[in-house]
């Protein structure tokens, strides 16, 4: 039976089909997401809620599961993410490959940083499965399996071990990326990685030490009015900011400058500070949105639920939605159709992988 | 990156041997050939890049790279945009064979490029994360390859435009020049309004603000009808891999040009057609 609903994966499966949408640019609905009126988008609350539901495999505070049975399914997890990478980063390149034939522009070869595919076939085939390179839209995948390789099975050794010291040590190894300015590099492609893991594994840490009844997490439930006080007028004053694009000039602030900037590839104290708080006062309206709009919770939630299989079926939408619209153009009613057949394949992704476990038990 | 050494003799050397080689060009054409028939003290396009009597490069000057090159011989480069950048064989990446030729024509330079550029990224997206790379990377100079990802996510031209606007006008005012790389030539898209709209709001804006554009377009039609003419027929990945490597030459003559047309005492060559 699959789990009834609740927050997290109504938020994740909220993550993923804003995630779709801000996947294809330029469309109308572009408006409606959060990202308009936040420092952070919806990357931020994916990686947060992937390092709170580690909590279910790291167990109880009182009584967590034996460590080898953690870094079993960590790792089988990070296995199963990076499958579902290849398939879909195969299947992207088909899908450009064929526009481009049909459509006679081989410019659409080189769409998304999927030249090296095709201009340097053998190191690019290297960098794909080393994950060394990363098509555009198709780089939050990587970054997965690299914290389910790293991240967690750290995070549930210090847990055990001591505790005190996994989100200082976090947050060590985050400042010092941001004050050093410190990248993990693309290969054969000449760049870095969009979502840089020294820095993003800070949220996902962040976002487990939050899920936790001790330490920080334990923290703020227990003064969670006080804390939801203080972070109202953040979450205010960043969307003011966000709307009227108050940007602090990034040539003007001091040194280390990333402390100071708004920045997604090292997600920045100014993103993630907002995103907290963003978080901290959203996570209040939930009982509410399950009395108002339960229909809508529910779909929403059985998103959620099936979040890999959803998030794979979103980025191949959200891919063909982009060559749709260079085909077709764009306009109120494409992009109506997009997003509506979008969201209920998505629907219909997570229905599917439901009932095959349902006939599997 | 490569490390450059600070000879600041050899510098001197090296602008003094191309003020005297555009000396001598000058009064022969009347018009610097920026590109075209090659930048004096920098060789010449190779063949398979070379277009016949057409400027490549608006002959715009680059101040505040000629700038960091007379106060700290070094030029930062920043290069933003949607293209693809892979190391093709011994020559490196199209940005290292950039960095190459300018530390080859200005001796002593050191040139630094940071590649910052992200595949598919909207313009509009693009100027944001430029600001912050500009402040971190502290560049003279950025390359934005640009319009192909609005293009195809068929943006509306005006707000292109806009954004383009906005982000010269913030880079000028931070003293950081640009050049401004057009869109690709594919011949599928020689007919398409809206592709073509965005590659003539680069030109357009590029022109008003006063950037140098490198007219990669009109560039590769003409390389294009030339090889048709030849009957050589390249394939996609040739035609590609062919167009990479041209922008890199055209890349690096264009700044060796803009910050010789700035230095040489006769200053200003007559103006070339916008791409």
């Amino acid at each position: 039976m699959p789990r009834t609903v609740n927050a997290v994966d109504f938020w994740r499966g909220f993550a993923l089909v804003t995630i779709f949408i801000n996947h294809i640019p330029g469309i109308i609905y572009g408006w409606i997401t959060h990202r308009n009126i936040s420092f952070s988008d919806s990357a931020e609350l994916f990686v947060f809620l992937a390092g709170w539901s580690l909590r279910h495999v790291v167990g109880p505070t009182d009584d967590p599961r034996p460590l080898q049975h953690v870094i079993y399914r960590v790792g089988g997890r990070a296995i199963t993410i990076y499958a579902a990478h290849m398939t879909i980063v195969m299947l992207a390149i088909a899908m450009l490959a064929i526009s481009a034939r049909l459509s006679e522009n081989p410019l659409l070869l080189e769409w998304h940083n999927a030249a090296a595919v095709f201009q340097d076939p053998a190191r690019a085939h290297i960098g794909l499965v080393a994950l060394s390179y990363q098509l555009g839209y198709f780089d939050i995948l990587p970054l997965y399996v690299v914290l389910m390789l790293t991240a967690a099975p750290l995070v549930a050794i210090l847990h055990r071990t001591a505790p005190g010291l996994l989100l200082p040590l976090s947050a060590l190894i985050y400042l010092s990326a941001l004050v050093f300015k410190i990248t993990v590099p693309t290969w054969p492609t000449q760049g870095q990685w969009f979502f840089n893991p020294l820095c993003w594994q800070f949220v996902f840490v962040l976002g487990f030490s939050m899920s936790r009844e001790r330490g920080p997490g334990g923290w703020v439930r227990a003064n969670i009015g006080l804390v939801r006080l203080v972070a109202a007028p953040i979450v205010v004053v960043g969307a003011v900011a966000v709307l009227m694009r108050w940007w602090p000039d990034p040539t003007k602030v001091p040194e280390p400058k990333l402390l100071f900037i708004a920045g997604k590839t090292f997600v920045t104290p100014l993103r993630l500070g907002h995103f907290l708080a963003v978080v901290a006062v959203f996570s209040a309206v939930f009982p509410w949105l399950v009395r108002g709009i339960p229909g809508i919770v529910g779909f929403l939630s059985m998103l959620g639920r099936n979040s890999l299989n959803v998030f794979c079926a979103g980025s191949l939408l959200s891919l063909a939605a982009q060559i749709f619209h260079f085909v077709f153009g764009r306009g109120v009613v494409i992009d109506t159709l997009l997003v509506v057949a979008g969201i209920l394949i998505m629907g219909a992704t997570a229905w599917l992988s439901e009932w095959r476990e349902r006939a599997r038990s | 990156m490569a490390v450059g050494m600070a000879r600041a003799g050899a510098f001197i050397a090296a602008r003094s041997m191309l003020a005297f080689v555009f000396a001598i060009f000058l009064p022969v054409g009347g018009v610097m050939p920026v590109l075209a028939q090659g930048t004096p003290g920098i060789a010449p396009v190779p063949k398979a890049c070379a277009v016949p009597n057409g400027a490549i490069a608006t002959d715009n000057t680059l101040p505040n790279v000629a700038k960091a090159l007379k106060e700290r011989k070094k030029i930062v480069i920043l290069a933003m945009g949607t293209g693809s950048v892979i190391s093709r064989g011994a020559g490196g990446t199209p940005f290292d064979v950039v960095e190459k030729l300018i530390e080859e024509t200005f001796r002593g330079v050191d040139v630094e490029i940071v590649n910052r550029g992200v595949s598919g990224e909207l313009a509009a997206d693009a100027f944001e994360r430029i600001k912050m790379e500009v402040a971190l990377s502290g560049a003279d100079l950025v390359l934005w390859q640009l319009g192909m990802a609005d293009a195809m996510a068929r943006l509306p031209v005006d707000e292109f435009k806009s954004t383009l606007d906005g982000a010269i006008t913030w880079l000028q005012e931070h003293k950081v020049d640009v050049i401004l790389v057009g869109l690709r030539y594919a011949k599928g898209l020689a007919r398409d309004p809206h592709y073509q709209s965005v590659r003539k709001a680069i030109g357009d804006v590029g022109a008003h603000r006063k950037v140098m554009r490198i007219g990669r377009y009109a560039a590769e039609e003409t390389l294009a009808k030339i090889r048709q003419n030849e009957g050589v027929e390249l394939s996609d990945v040739e035609a590609t891999d062919a167009s990479y490597a041209c922008m890199a030459e055209y890349l690096a003559r264009a700044i060796a040009a803009g910050l010789f047309v700035r230095q040489s005492p006769a200053g200003g060559a007559s103006p070339k057609k916008a791409p």
